[in-house]
């Protein structure tokens, strides 16, 4: 039994193939606690950027530089009054921001953080992702639906036209990332774990494959994952100068937290999707040009010595505070928090932990790009109109798409294209 | 010219243009906002805020009671009392009430002042929870209403 538990680790398969529950268990903790930590690192972090971005300073009292800002702001809404409105269908009013919680974190079951590090893989891991991220949908509508109020009824609508307008778009661009896997191999795969492998075959990530392809079809898939989790500037479901806070207009206290939950994390869900399309998911930068032991050593010292970066510029932070006393806990709190971040930084310096730990870091950061990068549109663009929104997707992001398909699939067999007209 | 236009349509230069904007901003050397009761801003020395009665260097008090504060004051809020001292037979200023509600900050006493006594000084955190406390007395304005400091 026991042997059972601990040979898993020696194994390279993920605990859904190994078939060993317990780990299966434990995976899906992991995921769903790195995931929520991933949530509250999200909250305090789009606010300080935007911030930044807006020459402010953002949160700066709960906690050294506000990093504590998320944890008193989930108190917060903890404490609320929890409100539903007289009318309200109460049982769907109920069951709408679970739906949307459980579809976004459904989608995890699927996502590959390393080789080993999936629930579980899927052979219809793609198509799994499509389906289940797009039916967070219909807990938005439901809870439009169930609040029996004109601004929400009215924000469920336009969420609802928006996902079918940019759906399309979204699996199109994936089916000419998925139409690249067979290259190598002439058998394609919908798993997300053979995508990534197919990648590692090719020696080359899907962006830069048949060069301008990869790269259109990645601007599509972001444009339309911008759309699909209803973030600025395609938010018409939630935009607060038309309709108060569009379907979460009557939620309030922890039910409102579980849509912020959710939206976030089909944002991260999304932008590991793409990642794992087109960037090469877990993989290193260049695992094949810079292959060999000295680069694999290398690339895997990189996670450690980042958190110890990480780990001293928080105490160079803590140095340079002003000594008050009333800054004194914030001082304090840093120094504490660059010393977890020191001794994340050695254990993961470990050679037993930093191998089965580098792929995770990669995939962090390549996510963490693309979490930037929501922030960054948000605090740029303005908000599109409702019928510009539906002229982008339909007129716009369709027909590039599906041209991408068509592209892709005669670029892959050019060479029996030429046999047939040289013969 | 309407190819160029196109090309930078279909190439998002807009977009990109506006990213890059935002992306400069980021620089902490930008930030414009001051961290308030940590930072204090500094203040020009032609502000007026709350009025003061100054004295010289040797502890004296300067004011010669002789109410051309008052006189000059619009809205007549300036009351200064004061009383012949027996011996030297001089005026002695006794009271002075200054009542700050009342007050639009001209800073015509100020310049009405004979011997420079009454300055509109540079203190500036002078709100309060109530306007009993804007009355101020003679020791008051000698002294200064101090700033509550809270500690956590």
């Amino acid at each position: 039994m026991i042997n059972n538990f601990l040979g898993y680790l020696h194994s390279n398969v993920t605990p859904g193939e190994a078939g060993s529950l317990i780990w299966v268990t434990i995976y899906v903790l992991l995921v769903f606690a790195g995931i929520s930590v991933g949530v509250i690192f999200m909250n305090w972090f789009e606010r300080k950027v935007m911030a930044h971005m807006q020459v402010r300073l953002g949160p700066m009292r709960v906690g050294p530089h506000g990093l504590l800002q998320p944890v008193a702001d989930a108190l917060k809404l903890i404490i609320k009054e929890d409100l539903t409105p007289a009318n309200a269908d109460k049982i769907v009013f109920w069951f709408a921001p679970v739906c949307v919680v459980m579809t976004a974190f459904c989608t995890f079951i699927v996502v590959p953080f390393g080789r080993t590090h999936a629930i579980t893989d899927m052979n219809i891991g793609v198509v799994f992702m499509l389906g289940v991220s797009s039916l967070g949908v219909l807990g938005v509508i439901m809870a439009g639906w169930a609040s029996n109020s004109h601004y929400p009824l009215m924000g469920s609508l336009r969420s609802g036209a928006q996902m079918v307008s940019y759906e399309i778009a979204m699996s199109m661009a994936v089916v000419s990332a998925v139409m690249m896997t067979s290259m190598a191999t002439g058998t394609g795969t919908l798993s997300m774990i053979g995508v990534v492998q197919a990648q590692m075959q090719q020696h080359t990530w899907f962006v830069f494959s048949f060069f301008p392809v990869g790269l259109i079809a990645l601007a599509v898939f972001v444009i339309a994952m911008v759309a699909e989790t209803n973030r600025a500037p395609f938010d018409l479901p939630e935009a607060e100068s038309e309709l108060v806070a569009g379907f979460m207009t009557e939620y309030s206290g922890f039910r409102w937290s579980l849509f912020f939950l959710a939206e976030y994390t089909s944002m991260m869900a999304v932008s590991s999707m793409a990642v794992t399309l087109w960037l090469g998911g877990w993989l290193r930068p260049f695992p094949n040009l810079l292959g060999g032991r000295n680069w694999d050593l290398a690339f895997s010292l990189v996670p450690g010595l980042a958190f110890l970066a990480l780990a001293a510029l928080c105490l160079f932070t803590y140095t340079k505070m002003p000594r008050l006393k009333s800054m004194r806990s914030a001082a304090l709190g840093l120094g504490a928090f660059a010393s977890v971040l020191g001794v994340v930084g050695i254990v993961m310096l470990l050679p037993g932990v930093r191998d089965r730990v580098q792929d995770i870091f990669w995939f962090a950061l390549k996510v963490g790009f693309f979490m930037y990068l929501y922030v960054w549109a948000r605090t740029t663009f303005p908000r599109y109109r409702f019928d510009q929104l539906m002229k982008i997707g339909w007129k716009v992001l369709l027909p590039i798409s599906i041209g991408l398909v068509v592209l892709t699939a005669l670029i892959g067999v050019r060479q029996e294209l030429f046999a047939l007209v040289w013969r | 010219m309407k190819f160029i236009e196109g090309l930078k349509k279909i190439f998002l230069i807009d977009l990109f243009k506006g990213l890059f904007v935002t992306f400069r901003h980021q620089d902490p050397n930008d930030l414009v906002t001051e961290q308030y009761p940590l930072e204090r801003p500094e203040i020009s020395d032609r502000y007026r805020g709350q009025p003061r009665l100054v004295k010289d260097e040797n502890g004296k008090m300067l004011c010669t009671a002789c109410g051309a504060c008052a006189l000059a004051c619009p809205d007549k809020l300036i009351k200064v009392g004061s009383m012949r001292d027996p011996e030297t037979k001089k005026k002695v200023l006794t009271e002075f009430d200054y009542d700050m509600g009342r007050c639009m900050f001209c800073g015509l006493c100020e310049e009405a002042c004979n011997t420079g006594s009454l300055k509109l000084s540079r203190d500036y955190e002078i709100a309060l929870y109530s306007r009993d406390g804007l009355e101020l007395d003679r020791k008051q304005l000698e002294d200064g209403t101090s700033r509550k400091v809270y500690d956590k």
